[in-house]
Formats: C-alpha cells, sequence, structure tokens
C-alpha cells in the first residue's frame, strides 16, 4: 500500500474518485432512454450512491472496531454503544443548541473517546468473554438510556428528528454525492490515523498485548495504558461514525444502535481478516453491500424479514468452522 | 403488604423461571468453558414448540410439554453437534462467537416460521386451573379470582398458575440435583467439570457427556419458555431477554456451579420485580431488563467468581 503512482493505483484512484459522476451519469443515461421507452432494469444511481454512502460508514466502524478486536485481541460486543454515543452527541447538540456539524465532530469523538475510557477504565483487568460480556451490557445499557429517558432525548423510543443539514460556508451539503465525498474523507482520514498507529510503537505494543499479556509486560510494555489508548481511538471512531450519521440520515432512533448492529459490525472485521485494516474494509464492503442488496430483496416479502439476519449468524458459523482467521489474512 | 405479597410470588415465579435457564447456561460452561449464547434461544424455541403442537397438531398440553422439552433437547445436541463440537479445540473466543451466530441464526429463524408479532399461549388449550385467572389490565377483583387462585390471608392471591410454575421448576430443580449428585452420568459430568482430560483419560467419553449435559439444559429451558407463554407472551427476542437476565443469574451464582445458577435465578426474579415495583416514576419498568445488566457488570467487574463459585486465575 505504499504510495506509488502505478496504472493499477490510478485507475483505482479515478474510480473512487469520479465515482458520483459515474452513477449521475447513468442516471442521465436512463433518463435520456426513458424519452424513447427504454427503461433499463437498472437501479437509480442516486440510490446506489446513498448505498456506498452507508457501506462507507460501515467501513469506518468496522476500521475502528478492529483497533479492539484486531490490534488488542479483545472481543467487543458493544460497540455501537460509542456509535450510539457519537450520534447523540451531534443530533442533539445539533438540534437543542443550534451548534454547527463541525464544531459537533470534534466534541463528538471527544465524548465517544471519554466513554471509551469510562468502559475500559473497569474492564481492564478482563480478558476473553468476561470482557466480551461486560462490553455487551455497557452497549444494552446505553441503548436502555436513550430508550427511556425522555427528558433527555426530548421523544419516545430515543427518536431525534429534524436533524439540520450540514452546511459549509453557507452551502448545503445534503446531496448524496456531498455525503459520498464527506465519508470518504473521514474514511481517509481515518484509515491513515490507523494505519500509522499500527506500523507504530503504539500498535506494536497492542500486538504484543494480544499474543501475550504477561510477556509484553515483563518487556516493559504498560498494558493499561496501551490497553486504554485502543478503547479511546477505537470508540472515537465510532463516535466518528455516529456524528456523521445524525446529520446524513437527518433522524436517529434507538433502534439504529440494537446489540444486532454489533455483530453486524463484527461480522465485517472477522470477515476480512481480524488485525488487518485492508481485511476490516473489504470485509465491510461485502457484508455492507450484502445487507444492503438483502434488504432492497427483502423488502418485497416482508414474511421473511428475519432472513438477513438469519444469513449473518450463518456466515458467522461457517467462518468460525473454516476460516478463522478471515478470509484474507495477513500475520501482523 | 398486598402488594409486597403480590409481588413476592410474582418474583418467586419469575426467579424460578430464570433459574431454570440459568442452569442450562452454567452446566455447559461448567463442562466446556463456553458461554452458549444462543442458549436463550432454545428457550424460545420451547414456547414456540409447545404452542405450535396445541396449536396446529392439537395435542394436549400435557402431551405437548414433554414433546417440547424432547424437541429442545433435540436442537441443543444439534447445536453441539453442528456449531460446537468442531471447535473443541480451536481459540475460546472462537467459539463464544460461533455462539453468537447461532443465536442471530435461531433467532431469526424463528422470526421467519412463527412471525416477528407477539402471541398469547391459546387459554382454552390449557388444563382449566393454568388459565389466566386476570387479564393483567383488569384490577384484582375477588370475583373473578375465587375459581383459579388460592386467597392468602392479607389479601393477595396466589394463582394456581403460579404455583403450578413454582411446584414445577422446584421439582425440576430436585430431579437435577440429584441427577448430577447421584447418578453414574452426574458423576461423569462432575469428572468433566473438574478436567476433561483427566476424564477422558479414565475412560469417560466426554464428547457424549457433553452433548448429553447439551440435551438436559436444553430440555429445561424449553419448560421455562412453556412458563413463559402461559404466564407472559411468546414473540422471537424472548429468548434475547431473558436469556441474558438468566446469563446474569448464572454469573451471580458463579458460572459453572448449579445451586449457584438457582440462587442467582431467584436472586435476579427479586431484583426485577422489586426493581420494577418499586422505582418510582416509572423508571423501574423502563430499566425492568436492564436491572439483570448492571447486576451481570457489576459482578463481574467485582467479584468475577460470583457468590459460591471458586475464584480461578483467569478467565480467557
Amino acid at each position: 500500500m505504499r504510495d506509488k503512482l502505478t496504472p493499477k493505483n490510478i485507475i483505482f484512484f479515478s474510480i473512487v474518485g469520479f465515482f458520483p459522476l459515474l452513477m449521475y451519469a447513468v442516471d442521465y443515461i436512463n433518463l435520456l432512454l426513458s424519452y424513447r421507452d427504454i427503461f433499463l432494469p437498472t437501479p437509480s444511481g442516486d440510490y446506489i450512491l446513498y448505498t456506498v454512502v452507508q457501506v462507507g460508514l460501515y467501513t469506518l466502524l468496522a476500521v475502528g472496531l478492529n483497533i479492539v478486536c484486531g490490534f488488542t485481541g479483545l472481543l467487543d460486543l458493544g460497540y455501537v454503544g460509542f456509535y450510539l454515543v457519537g450520534g447523540y452527541t451531534a443530533g442533539l447538540l445539533m438540534v437543542r443548541l443550534g451548534f454547527s456539524y463541525w464544531m459537533v465532530l470534534p466534541l463528538a469523538v471527544l465524548n465517544g473517546a471519554l466513554w471509551g475510557l469510562l468502559r475500559g477504565a473497569p474492564t481492564l483487568r478482563l480478558t476473553g468473554d468476561y470482557f466480551a460480556i461486560v462490553t455487551f451490557g455497557f452497549a444494552e445499557l446505553l441503548y436502555r438510556i436513550v430508550k427511556n429517558e425522555i427528558w433527555l432525548i426530548g421523544d419516545i423510543n430515543g427518536f431525534v428528528k429534524n436533524i439540520p443539514h450540514i452546511t459549509f460556508f453557507g452551502i448545503k451539503l445534503n446531496q448524496n454525492w456531498h455525503h459520498y465525498y464527506h465519508i470518504l474523507i473521514l474514511l481517509a482520514l481515518v484509515i491513515f490515523v490507523t494505519y500509522r498507529l499500527q506500523h507504530s510503537r503504539v500498535g506494536r505494543a497492542w500486538v504484543a498485548i494480544r499474543e501475550d499479556e504477561q510477556a509484553a509486560a515483563s518487556m516493559g510494555i504498560n498494558v493499561s495504558r496501551y490497553k486504554s489508548l485502543a478503547f479511546a481511538v477505537s470508540a472515537a471512531i465510532g463516535a466518528l461514525g455516529g456524528a456523521f450519521l445524525a446529520p446524513f440520515s437527518s433522524i436517529i432512533s434507538a433502534r439504529t444502535f440494537e446489540f444486532w448492529e454489533s455483530i453486524l459490525i463484527l461480522c465485517m472485521v472477522i470477515l476480512g481478516g481480524k488485525g488487518s485494516i485492508k481485511g476490516s474494509v473489504i470485509g465491510a464492503i461485502i457484508l455492507g453491500s450484502l445487507s444492503e442488496i438483502l434488504r432492497e430483496i427483502l423488502s418485497n416479502f416482508p414474511q421473511f424479514g428475519g432472513a438477513r439476519y438469519l444469513i449473518f449468524g450463518i456466515i458467522l458459523v461457517l467462518l468460525m468452522r473454516y476460516r478463522p482467521d478471515g478470509l484474507i489474512f495477513k500475520k501482523a | 403488604m398486598e402488594q409486597f405479597s403480590q409481588q413476592l410470588i410474582n418474583a418467586l415465579v419469575l426467579g424460578g423461571i430464570y433459574a431454570l435457564i440459568a442452569v442450562g447456561y452454567t452446566m455447559v460452561y461448567g463442562i466446556i468453558e463456553l458461554i452458549n449464547f444462543a442458549h436463550g434461544e432454545i428457550f424460545m424455541f420451547g414456547a414456540y414448540f409447545a404452542f405450535t403442537l396445541v396449536t396446529v397438531f392439537n395435542l394436549p398440553f400435557w402431551v405437548a410439554l414433554p414433546l417440547s422439552m424432547l424437541l429442545c433437547a433435540g436442537i441443543g445436541m444439534l447445536m453441539d453437534l453442528v456449531a460446537y463440537r468442531p471447535l473443541r479445540n480451536a481459540a475460546r473466543l472462537s467459539a463464544l462467537i460461533t455462539a453468537i451466530g447461532v443465536s442471530i441464526g435461531l433467532q431469526n429463524l424463528a422470526r421467519i416460521i412463527w412471525g416477528a408479532r407477539q402471541r398469547p399461549f391459546p387459554s382454552e388449550s390449557l388444563p382449566a386451573f393454568l388459565r389466566q385467572g386476570i387479564p393483567p389490565s383488569e384490577p384484582l377483583s375477588a370475583f373473578s379470582l375465587t375459581e383459579t387462585a388460592i386467597a392468602l390471608p392479607g389479601g393477595a392471591f396466589l394463582p394456581y398458575r403460579d404455583l403450578c410454575i413454582i411446584l414445577l421448576a422446584l421439582a425440576l430443580m430436585i430431579a437435577l440435583n440429584r441427577l448430577v449428585s447421584l447418578t453414574k452420568i452426574g458423576k461423569a459430568m462432575r469428572a468433566c467439570a473438574q478436567n476433561r482430560v483427566a476424564a477422558n483419560l479414565m475412560g469417560i467419553n466426554t464428547n457424549r457427556v457433553i452433548v448429553i449435559t447439551f440435551a438436559i439444559g436444553s430440555a429445561l429451558g424449553a419448560v421455562a419458555g412453556v412458563m413463559v407463554g402461559i404466564k407472559e407472551i411468546i414473540e422471537p427476542t424472548m429468548g434475547y431477554y431473558k436469556g441474558v437476565a438468566a446469563f446474569a443469574a448464572a454469573v451471580l451464582g458463579g458460572i459453572g456451579n448449579i445451586t449457584g445458577a438457582m440462587v442467582g435465578g431467584l436472586l435476579i426474579g427479586f431484583a426485577e420485580v422489586f426493581g420494577a415495583g418499586y422505582i418510582p416514576y416509572g423508571y423501574g419498568s423502563g430499566y425492568r431488563v436492564a436491572i439483570a445488566y448492571i447486576v451481570m457488570i457489576a459482578v463481574i467487574i467485582i467479584r468475577p467468581s460470583g457468590l459460591f463459585g471458586k475464584s480461578t486465575a483467569t478467565r480467557a
């Protein structure tokens, strides 16, 4: 992944960079053809763009979760809790206090990191399934709180409605291509930070803790400090995703942050291979698109509403059985 | 006082149900050190199986209950054979992730088969004394209660249904206790829990013991599911909520310890009912489920070995 200007990279980056243009071109061609009464069975480019933004959001979350699950090797079943913290920090500040998105973004990230440290402090000693259970309980508690504290949220079931659009020097950023470039920039930033961390002293310390905590401690690594750092960075990325979600979907509810969402993100990390950024990105792209396609197909069959998660469950079981290290795995 | 004794009865019923589910978690954890996340789903399937046997196949309730236990035991065994046995020597987190996958899969399978909506257990299929005495919405009146409940001194009522649930839970607990401490398979289970490799070397077929453990736990879970079905409501997510509460009970009692799970189940039942009943401003009811989470987190952080468990160095 060294930044060389090879033809392959140029093609890759131009597709990523001009993707919205491509999608709007599809729409334009469809429009032209429809004048001649030709209807191609393609979904609208704008809809695809919207889906791609959602997949990008999942990718962001998967990269964040990978820090705790992949690098430090602790199973986090409550990652959605930080997503929730970011979402509600951004949503409430923007709706109630009229903060601008650009002010809310760093606040949400800081708040997420704070919650990460808060959750991390009592769980530093825990490993394995006890850590997993505490993280699960933590996310469920947060979910209960936003569902029940009507004075705080302002509506039942954690609804925050009419979250204003992002404005940038007076320009409203409410088109899907705006969101596309926005999430792309956030994602690039997050991947850059995570990549640099992974290949630094910090990342090596995390992996050392994963492989053998006692050995790492005896080699002079401050286990508590590095674990706390991993919790904080991972939580901050989750909150960043939440802060993006709030103005992007303009409405958030407690249902967005159910336990199954944590599992979906975990599934992405595991599919790609724990401990590899590339793996998390690819896992998120595969499962995120699969999730959206299934949602689209299954919306015609309401009685099979559960089939989407049934398939994720089967994927998890099969992965653990046959490829416990993920599809793409490189020993770090 | 009247409210208190009524709550006491509710707490005993809920506690008995939790204890039955918690035993399934704790027995599996005791032997293969796996948090069987999918156990709550087995419990949910128990309720649905009984429901289907009664409504679709028109079987009498007393036939449907043991059949549902058998079916659930089958699912539990199948789950072990298909999902967990191949991972017996793999990393422990792999097994946990598999359990979560099985749990999501089963829950959504139920949603596909039976639909997402809540269903009451058809009361006309129940024996007369198990029928619901009072619709929960109506105020207590002695008139509607005398046929289905025992009037206790102090103004509270003990419905026969609740009495049956408590007695059945108690009987099953005693039976399980006898099974584990007196029979040959119980001895094998205890040996496996102490040291699986050594048990295997002594000629115990550990895989068979594990499958039987899954079957027993699942059958008890099925009974609990039917109990919740006739007392509350049947829905695909019931296994998730009640399952977590029961898991909290197992942790509270010291995971791996069967007596601990029974006591923990009762305690969680009491905490939930009295928490929901006595915490003011509606906080209690909104956070009813959360009480179990709080207890679970507090126990894991403060005293990971629970009330009765032996303290071990790591829970990796």
